[in-house]
């Protein structure tokens, strides 16, 4: 499918979702709500991870921070919701940018590894600042209905996923995916990799960091351990590869499916939901390695035989 | 005619290691050079420290008449030096048609502005070095000769002023030797110099002005390919000292 008719497709869906708040119930309405905040993660995640090839553990870093930005900006300054938002993009920018262009340079694994860390860091550096509440946390004020939260949502995830479009028919986009498929032949081609991966590395810091302001003021409490959560950073990993990685709409296929799957599961099985939620995750990524989005585009031609081709590469 | 790049005394070591000792060539514009030597003479670190991927631990590399030592890979891409690599490196999820539009898109001098043109760059490319029949194909779908072209494609693409050919004729048939050379010749045509590493002797024999020998790092013959080729310390260089 040509991008033109996919963006309008999802235009089409897009203007169903803003209507949802119309004659959904208050629970639908927040259960959107979590999964338009996830399906952004995702996509901050598909823009260095999907498109760049950088398995990044440190998207929750932003997140956290654009969260500490909104509190501490409401809190402590009695700012507005947007200029405590400015400040939490700024601080996730910096924070993009200084630990982007040391740990950018190590290749593959190595980066993952170098930003597994930086969540546990944070979260014991904010414990120890004064004006962040420290390991109590702030509280901020409620005065926005859970409406304004998810239109909110939506927008910020219209507004990514324009962006991510916008990449993958971009120069520099085409410069991120030949990072990702052979960074030393990307680079004798003319690519100067260190600044597109930062550059790949702040625009997901920006948009994750937004929504991370948007869920701490939605919640209106935040604290280091919720702020900083690892556990986080692998859920947008494993939904932005479980709809498609490198694609424009396969992670919030994935975002949207994997949190109504989670959430039947919860209701359902409770205690017992997250072994059925980790088996959905092994099938998927046995039958469909390469997300959701590559099943939609080659089932058509190749029917069943799909999931044994697939099942083939394995076992080589 | 005045030399579009030129080796000042390069030395590469690495550790105890030395993998070349000193060399000094010039290459002049419009010229093919080839690069002959042994397996582990040299030949692909020369090519890595021209490109950029390697520098040179003393000597200078001076392309245009300005040397290029310290001036990342991605910027001399940009200057006009295109390679292609012994080890093939297509971007293998990508289309055959896209892996050249990249290069139209970060060649020299910018490159092409948008994508729909660098795609339809690319076609000529592709056209240009025999591969227009898979242009909509995934490159990892290529067999071995078709990856060697697409390796041909993707350095032209970039509108290079210097090529440098990492053997790409190794693996291929006589016929398909035949028509690379065309190409090769071709790309001359169009006011290109080229650095050619080969191993396919008569190939580089009829393709080359001049050639140079390298053994153990070191240069040993520099001149006309008839010439060098019947020089002693070069046939020794390949086959051995002759016992008597």
């Amino acid at each position: 499918m040509k991008l033109g008719i996919q963006l309008a497709l999802a235009a089409v869906g897009l203007a169903a979702l803003a209507t949802l708040p119309l004659w959904a119930s208050p629970v639908i309405i927040q259960f959107g709500t979590s999964a338009l905040i996830l399906a952004v993660l995702a996509q901050g995640w598909n823009i260095i991870g999907g498109y760049t090839g950088y398995s990044s553990f440190g998207n929750s870093v932003f997140y956290g921070l654009g969260g500490y930005g909104v509190a501490i900006g409401m809190v402590q300054f009695q700012w507005p919701f947007a200029a405590g938002l400015a400040l939490g993009i700024a601080l996730a920018l910096a924070f993009a940018l200084l630990i982007g262009l040391p740990v950018l340079r190590l290749r593959g694994h190595y980066f993952a590894i170098a930003t597994l860390g930086l969540a546990v860091v944070m979260t014991a550096i904010v414990s120890n600042i004064e004006i962040a509440g420290r390991n109590i946390g702030l509280i901020m004020p409620l005065v926005r209905g859970d409406t304004w939260f998810y239109e909110g949502s939506l927008a910020l995830l219209a507004a990514t996923t324009l962006t991510i479009a916008w990449i993958s028919r971009s120069r520099f986009g085409f410069g991120l995916i030949a990072i990702r498929e052979n960074e030393g032949a990307a680079s004798v081609m003319g690519i100067n990799t260190t600044l597109y991966k930062v550059l790949a590395f702040a625009l997901a810091s920006v948009f994750t960091a937004i929504a991370g302001g948007i869920h701490a003021y939605w919640i209106t409490f935040l604290d280091p351990e919720s702020a900083f959560d690892i556990g986080l950073n692998v859920k947008m990993i494993i939904m932005a590869v479980f709809g498609g990685p490198g694609t424009v709409f396969g992670p919030i296929l994935g975002a949207f499916v994997l949190s109504a799957i989670s959430e039947i599961l919860a209701s359902k099985l409770t205690s017992l939901a997250s072994i059925f939620f980790g088996i959905v995750i092994v099938v998927a990524v046995v039958f469909m390695p390469r997300g959701f989005a590559d099943l939609v585009r080659r089932f058509r031609q190749t029917r069943w035989r799909y999931f044994q081709e697939n099942i083939r590469a394995h076992s080589v | 005619m005045a030399a579009i790049l030129e080796a000042r005394n390069v030395t590469k070591r690495y550790h105890g290691l030395v993998a070349i000792n000193d060399v000094s060539f010039a290459l002049e514009r419009g010229e093919i050079l080839g690069l002959i030597g042994p397996n582990g003479a040299g030949k692909t670190t020369l090519i890595n420290l021209i490109s950029g991927t390697q520098p040179p631990t003393v000597g200078s590399i001076v392309f245009e008449g300005a040397p290029i030592d310290g001036v990342p890979a991605y910027r001399r891409s940009r200057l006009g030096i295109g390679r292609t690599f012994q080890i093939m490196r297509p971007f293998p999820g990508l289309t055959v048609l896209d892996n050249v539009a990249v290069g139209a898109l970060f060649g020299s001098a910018g490159g092409a502005g948008k994508l729909s043109e660098a795609q339809e760059q690319a076609r000529r490319w592709l056209a240009f070095v025999g591969l227009e029949k898979r242009v909509d194909q995934r490159a990892d779908a290529l067999g071995g000769p078709d990856r060697k072209r697409l390796e041909l494609a993707k350095a032209l693409a970039q509108r290079p002023k210097l090529l440098l050919l990492d053997e790409v004729m190794a693996g291929l048939n006589h016929v398909e030797i035949e028509e690379v050379i065309e190409v090769i010749k071709k790309v001359r045509a169009e006011g290109i110099s080229i650095l050619v590493i080969e191993h396919v002797m008569k190939a580089i024999q009829s393709l080359s002005d001049r050639l140079i020998v390298i053994h153990h790092g070191e240069k040993l013959a520099e001149g006309k390919p008839g010439e060098v080729l019947t020089d002693t310390r070069v046939v020794e260089a390949y086959l051995g000292r002759r016992r008597v």
